[in-house]
């Protein structure tokens, strides 16, 4: 039985907090040296209490920054889920086949290592729209990451595995529900995680270049334009904090599909 | 009158029957003819095993025993279907062997559970695939029965990872029987498990066989002589090899069922030990071996 407490946990916290403190401390110390260009804890705190009033505010001239969030959220979802449903069965073939492995590998590795914002403007020759463009941009950086992860996973199959299903003469249908993509989840969980890191990173730069929407819009609008720099500062915390939120979710699916050998 | 004619009817239908029975005994399981595999690799051909014939009985056990790397499990992959003779071939069950098939059981070295998979699931997969003619009822009930058979049920719902070494290889047992094979091989099957888990395997394994009224074909790869003695009607020793060949084939004509404590004392036992050992090893002591000055 774990202790609710126990001094590892309450130590924990101690280290956590001094952290914070040392952050605050030179925080502070930048916005004396900035004569206050740089807002401090306090007065960020206080916009951080005005942004968040009514953060879903969702009037057609003025939108809350929950709702600007949500936006967010909303197309690196789509971008995310539709980059995912091409890199699993992709990857997997890759990792099954040597002849794709070969056709698709040296594509993947010219366009992996290509900025995400260099897709923006070909997505907006394509859709004519620019949030269908930022859906795009955050597509195809999530492709990568969960392709090369689940290539791995399929192509590192123990040959005791493959054996089994020779030796009891497993179907396809069985040897990839049964052996292959049990196998390779671990590995495309990992991918996943990758992925959706880089698509919330590559949002909100896309939504400071397509404008209107969204919390990089948030950032740039209301903050650098609108000469409120505690704004940026409190869109970055919410920024990191959801960041944050979404790895440890794909961490927990991580830790729920793993298994002991 | 009636009752003698009666009589030597039925003394009649006792010698056909016989004949039968010795028939049935006699009727061969496995046969490897001039068998050779070689494999390509960087340095060269690599030959494995070189012009091995051997012929096994129905309800033979035959454990095949030899050094590391000797080709003895090459040889048991070429009977399974899994490794393709260069050279030869093999009959098992009256049928030429070209891959592996649901009349061969295997049991391999480490067990090749599927580690997200519970005890009754890898099993009623294999069952499933192996068995397509059956109802799910009659899988399910193979599962059962096998699963019973190694004292395994109250832990079906366990993955292998949640198993000790000796579970998991009875749940490999269970999984080479619930296809009811005719030949069941049996690659170094306990080579991973402690000596004391050993013996209760082996006494274990001989009890599924006679529950099966000994009907089953059992080929073992091994590196135990006395786990090979204990098993087998006859040990095939192997040379050393590359090109590795038969060396000699060892009857063991013990009866059973043989007791694991008194069959040590059997002077017939000691003869075959020390004639393995023999053939085995040629080091017995420091004196044996020779430094160079």
């Amino acid at each position: 039985m774990k202790e609710l407490f126990s001094t590892k946990s309450l130590l924990g916290i101690l280290y956590f907090v001094a952290g914070m403190i040392i952050l605050g401390g030179i925080w502070a110390l930048v916005s004396k040296l900035t004569k206050n260009e740089i807002p401090n804890p306090q007065a960020t705190w206080l916009v951080f209490k005005e942004v968040m009033h009514q953060p879903f505010q969702n009037d057609p001239d003025y939108k809350g920054v929950g709702t600007k969030l949500l936006s967010s959220l909303t197309r690196v979802a789509i971008g995310f889920g539709l980059g995912s449903l091409v890199a699993i069965p992709l990857g997997l073939l890759m990792g099954s086949s040597k002849i794709a492995m070969k056709m698709v590998n040296p594509i993947v590795q010219i366009l992996k290592p290509v900025s995400p914002l260099a897709w923006f403007p070909l997505g907006l020759a394509i859709f004519q729209d620019s949030p269908k463009a930022s859906i795009f941009m955050i597509f195809i950086c999530s492709v990568w990451p969960t392709l090369i992860n689940a290539a791995f996973g399929a192509s590192h199959i123990p040959q005791d595995h493959k054996n089994v299903s020779k030796a009891f003469g497993f179907s396809t249908w069985k040897y990839l529900t049964k052996i292959l993509l049990p196998f390779s989840l671990p590995h495309i969980i990992t991918g996943l995680r990758l992925s959706i890191g880089v698509a919330w990173m590559v949002i909100v730069a896309g939504e400071m270049l397509s404008g209107g929407q969204g919390l990089g819009y948030f950032v740039w609008e209301e903050g650098f334009n609108g000469g409120n720099i505690a704004k940026i500062l409190v869109a970055i915390i919410i920024i990191g904090l959801v960041g944050s939120l979404l790895d440890k979710c794909f961490t927990w699916l991580q830790q729920r599909f793993s298994y002991a050998v | 009158m009636s009752t003698v004619t009666i009589n030597t009817d039925q003394d009649n239908i006792g010698v056909v029957a016989d004949e039968l029975l010795k028939q049935a005994v006699a009727e061969t399981s496995i046969e490897v003819n001039n068998v050779s595999v070689s494999f390509k690799t960087p340095g060269g051909i690599y030959t494995a095993i070189k012009d091995i014939d051997l012929t096994v009985q129905k309800g033979e056990i035959v454990s095949l025993i030899g050094h590391s790397g000797c080709g003895k499990s090459t040889l048991m992959g070429v009977i399974s279907g899994m490794v393709k003779p260069t050279q030869g071939e093999v009959i098992a069950n009256g049928k030429k062997v070209n891959a592996p098939g649901p009349d061969r059981g295997i049991v391999f070295q480490n067990y090749s559970l599927l580690p997200w998979l519970s005890v009754y699931k890898n099993i009623f997969v294999a069952v499933d695939s192996a068995l397509k003619d059956k109802t799910t009822a009659e899988k399910m009930a193979l599962v059962e029965t096998n699963l019973k058979m190694v004292n395994l049920w109250e832990h079906k719902d366990k993955l292998p990872g949640q198993l000790s070494g000796g579970m998991k290889q009875r749940v490999a047992i269970a999984r080479a029987f619930s296809i009811n094979p005719k030949i069941l091989l049996l690659d170094e099957p306990f080579g991973a498990l402690d000596a004391l888990t050993k013996s209760t395997m082996h006494v274990e394994l001989l009890k599924l066989w006679v529950m099966d009224n000994r009907q089953k074909t059992i080929v073992m790869v091994t590196h135990d002589i006395e786990e090979a003695i204990f098993l087998s009607d006859r040990v095939v020793v192997m040379n050393n090899g590359p090109a590795a060949t038969i060396k000699e084939i060892i009857d063991v004509p013990l009866g059973r069922p043989r007791n694991k404590k008194d069959i040590v004392h059997d002077p017939a036992y000691m003869k075959i030990h020390d004639k393995l050992l023999n053939l085995l090893i040629d080091k017995f002591s420091i004196a044996d071996i020779t430094i160079e000055q």
